[in-house]
This record gives C-alpha cells, sequence and structure tokens, in this order.
C-alpha cells in the first residue's frame, strides 16, 4: 500500500464508534486507500451534542469542544471527522474562538483549570469533503478506488444540515458545498461508486432528530422523518446514504419507530457514505457491520453483491 | 415597563407609547439575546421567511417569526416559558433564507439558554449531561456493540475517554466549572424526585 499523503486525527464523535461502528472502520480502511491516514484521537469525548449543550449554555458548549480541539493541537494535526453534528461543534466552535478574542479568552480561562490552552492552530474537515475535494482525494480518485461499482441501484442523499448550514459561515474551498438549497456534490461521489443517485421531494430537509427534539418530543422528531420517507417513497429508491451517523440513527432506528407509532413501514436501507465507499472497494457487509442497522441491508446488498 | 421621561407624573404617563412599551416588556431581554445569539434580530422584518422554511412548523404551534419578534418587542415571559421553544431542530434552513442575514437558529438557542437560568429546561436535555460527565460520551458504548467492534477489528471501547478514561476528570472539571452537573442534577431529582 502506498505511503499515506495526508494524515489527520480521526475525531470518532458518539453515535458512529457507539452505535455503528462500520463507519468507523470503513473511514480509516477506505480513505486509507485514496492516500488519506486517520489516526486516533486519544481521549476525545463528545463533541458535545451541539443541540443539547448549546441549548443548555454555549459558554459550556465552546469550552467543551475546544477541550477536543486542543487535544489535536497537541499532535499538532487537523481533524478529519464523519458526522454533522460533530462538524457544528468542533468546526464551528474552531472557526468562532479563532475569530472572536472575548470567546477564546473566555474559553482558556476554564482550560487553564486542566492544564490546557486553545491556540488556534489546526483546522476540521468533515470526511465527504476530504472525499469530494481533490486537494486531499476528489471524485475521480474515489472512482478509480472501486472495485465492486454499485451498478444499478438507485440511492438517494440526505445532506442533514450541520455540515453546510448556516452557509454564511462556512468557509469550504469547494464552492459548490456552500448551496444548501439544492447541492449536487453528494449525488457525484455517489455516481462515482457506480450507483445511479436519485432526486426527491424537499432532499435537504432536516431529518427532525437535531435540537434535542428527538429526546424532547420524538413523534414530532419522526413525523419530520416520516415526511422524508414519503418523499423517498415516490421515487423508489434502493437506498438512503447519509453522511451524519445521528441523522443514521434517525432514519435507521426511527424507521422501527415509525412503524411502531404510526404503523407504516418502509424498509429502506440507511447507509452512511463510508459503508457505501466500503461496499464499492471490496469490504464485505461483515466487515462493516452492517448487521447492526436497525433495517435491515439485505435488499439493497442483493443488488450490488 | 414604560420608560419613564423624568415629567411629573401624570404627563409622563400622558406622553407613553402605549403600543410599543407593552408591560411586560423587557428591553434588557433583547439585549441578552443580541450578547448570546451574537446575531442581530432586532433587524428582523417579520417576513415570515423563517417559518416558511421551517420544518417544525407543519406539525406544531411552534412559529420561528413569532419568537422573533417576541425577541424585538423583549417579551421575556412569553419567549422563555412557551413550550414551542423546545421544538427547534436546529436546521438552520431560516439562517440560510433569511433576507435580513439574520441567524434565527441561533436567537432560539440565546433563548433556551436564558430559559435555564430561570430553570426552564426539558430533562432530556440535562441527562446528556449527567451521561457526558460520567462516560465522556452522550451516547455511551455496550456490551452488544463492544463485541461488534472486536469483530470489525477495532478496539472494543474507541479510544476516546472510553479507553482512556483518565481524560474524564478534565471533562468533569470543565462541567463544574460552570456548575452543570450540579444543577443537571438538582433540577432531575426536582422533576423525577
Amino acid at each position: 500500500m502506498s505511503e499515506s499523503k495526508f494524515k489527520f486525527a480521526f475525531y470518532l464523535g458518539c453515535i458512529a464508534p457507539n452505535r455503528y461502528p462500520g463507519c468507523e472502520s470503513a473511514s480509516i480502511k477506505g480513505l486509507k486507500k485514496l492516500g488519506v491516514e486517520l489516526v486516533p484521537l486519544k481521549g476525545a469525548s463528545c463533541c458535545p451534542a451541539p443541540g443539547a449543550f448549546g441549548s443548555i449554555d454555549l459558554n459550556v458548549f465552546y469550552a467543551m469542544a475546544a477541550r477536543n480541539l486542543v487535544l489535536a493541537e497537541q499532535m499538532n494535526m487537523d481533524i478529519a471527522l464523519l458526522c454533522n453534528g460533530c462538524y457544528k461543534s468542533i468546526w464551528e466552535v474552531n472557526h468562532k474562538l479563532k475569530h472572536n478574542k472575548d470567546l477564546r479568552d473566555g474559553v482558556n480561562e476554564v482550560l487553564k483549570e486542566i492544564d490546557m490552552e486553545y491556540k488556534g492552530t489546526i483546522n476540521v474537515y468533515h470526511i465527504a469533503e476530504l472525499l469530494y475535494n481533490d486537494k486531499f482525494i476528489g471524485v475521480e480518485k474515489v472512482r478509480d478506488s472501486v472495485t465492486n461499482p454499485l451498478t444499478g441501484a438507485r440511492i438517494a442523499v440526505h445532506y442533514g444540515c450541520h455540515l453546510t448550514k448556516p452557509h454564511k459561515d462556512r468557509e469550504f474551498e469547494k464552492e459548490i458545498m456552500l448551496n444548501t438549497e439544492h447541492p449536487v456534490w453528494m449525488e457525484e461521489l455517489v455516481a462515482a461508486l457506480g450507483a445511479t443517485p436519485v432526486e426527491y421531494r424537499n432532499k435537504m430537509q432536516c431529518c427532525g432528530a437535531g435540537g434535542g427534539v428527538r429526546g424532547y418530543d420524538i413523534v414530532h422528531a419522526l413525523d419530520i422523518a416520516n415526511e422524508k420517507l414519503i418523499n423517498l417513497q415516490e421515487v423508489k429508491v434502493d437506498a438512503l446514504t447519509d453522511i451524519c451517523p445521528f441523522c443514521q440513527l434517525q432514519f435507521d432506528r426511527g424507521q422501527i419507530e415509525i412503524q411502531e407509532k404510526f404503523g407504516v413501514s418502509y424498509n429502506l436501507p440507511v447507509l452512511h457514505f463510508a459503508e457505501l465507499l466500503g461496499l464499492a472497494q471490496g469490504m464485505s457487509p461483515q466487515d462493516l457491520g452492517l448487521d447492526l442497522h436497525g433495517i435491515s441491508c439485505e435488499s439493497f446488498l442483493q443488488k450490488v453483491l | 415597563m414604560a420608560r419613564t421621561k423624568g415629567y411629573p407624573a401624570a404627563l409622563d404617563k400622558k406622553l407613553q407609547d402605549t403600543k410599543f412599551y407593552l408591560d411586560d416588556s423587557n428591553p434588557e431581554f433583547t439585549k441578552n439575546v443580541k450578547a448570546i445569539s451574537r446575531t442581530t434580530a432586532h433587524m428582523c422584518y417579520q417576513c415570515g421567511t423563517c417559518t416558511g422554511s421551517c420544518p417544525s412548523a407543519p406539525r406544531s404551534s411552534y412559529r420561528i417569526r413569532l419568537f422573533m419578534r417576541r425577541a424585538v418587542l423583549g417579551l421575556e415571559n412569553e419567549a422563555l416559558t412557551d413550550p414551542d421553544l423546545w421544538l427547534c431542530t436546529t436546521c438552520y434552513s431560516c439562517a440560510d433564507r433569511c433576507p435580513r442575514d439574520i441567524i434565527p437558529t441561533d436567537v432560539i438557542m440565546s433563548m433556551r439558554n436564558l430559559a435555564f437560568k430561570r430553570d426552564i429546561i426539558p430533562v432530556n436535555f440535562l441527562k446528556t449531561v449527567q451521561a457526558i460527565y460520567s462516560s465522556g460520551h452522550g451516547v455511551p458504548n455496550n456490551d452488544v456493540n463492544r463485541a461488534a467492534r472486536e469483530k470489525l477489528g477495532l478496539t472494543r471501547d474507541p479510544p476516546t475517554t472510553h479507553m482512556y478514561p483518565e481524560y474524564i476528570k478534565g471533562i468533569q472539571k470543565i462541567l463544574d466549572h460552570y456548575k452543570l452537573k450540579a444543577n443537571a442534577d438538582r433540577i432531575v431529582k426536582e422533576r423525577e424526585g
């Protein structure tokens, strides 16, 4: 295997390592094949959950996220992560602290108590961004790494919210990623795996889980997800892909809850893009822990394997 | 509360703007929302693009535009005691479409921060704090997942605070600095006994 061109501290968050570990292993193995090495970020914690912590006290939110950032600063490494919620906490707090001295001073006053100091020396990336941006990997290299093209599979994309919204606060090198009304860059990645990307009504709608709503009023949160599932059913897709394990939890385990509470079922497989990439690069469903999903991926696997 | 101009009481009363200065309006609330949210709620001209973009609106009485108005008018009690305050999924669609470049989502977050100072907070938010205080994770590992991780060639616990619990102390110090765990425990106990 060729030497890795890029190295990142891999920030895991909570739901990927503790509920969908296939996302973690597929990211590590899949990106390694593309010249990007993801190394453990020892001692990282919850990002912290932007909905819960941001709602309670933004100062705590800043300080907790800063602690994770400092761990990577100490390794002198940029962070890569695989969850939109984590991106909101880790990228956005890094950005805010870099540009607002008052916030930075406040955070450092607290971090001093645990012998840490936020310096603002690193950057934060989502792996979807690394895959899309040819400065790191790019669509062509993703296509070249495919050994098992997902030919014939109709796949819809759920972008989620916190990677790209609010776009006026984001700073992607690839301008197309700042389009939050009708982006198509993830569809390019899906096509690179050999699958057919499928458009659907109100694609950019939220999954409904964020902001603490899933915990506060579960049927409200599920009704939002259900609206998307209805729109997806209209266009007959074989799978939904996401880039956020929390959205994945909402659509995957959420389908079981929707069945229980609303009496409707879809059996729509929901896979993180890293899991799709793993399949297309020849990893087996067992290597990806797809049996841990709430909704069986079998119907989709029969199409692509 | 109506502002006094320092005139004799009868004139002060006669020359009041009774439409704008509502009895329950608190100008400090408007300022606090601005300071915490770091966005300009007072620039809102009530076009309603935010509510039109909101995934929570069609399935509830939650109206983000109403909260924006409350921010402008300083209607603190009305905003903070409305249970709809907790129905924002923080999708930021309103922020992306706001023609005044306001971030309404962050206005909601600032109001939630101010509500918490008055112990107004749904319990599920506090339970996340408690989970992170004890394990570092909001969604902790379990045995089924440990076995699965092992099969995937991963460590049974991820290389986070789970594998290195010595880091949890730092997290606890941060949360204790803000007395967040103590407050969470107290409020959860009051609600659930």
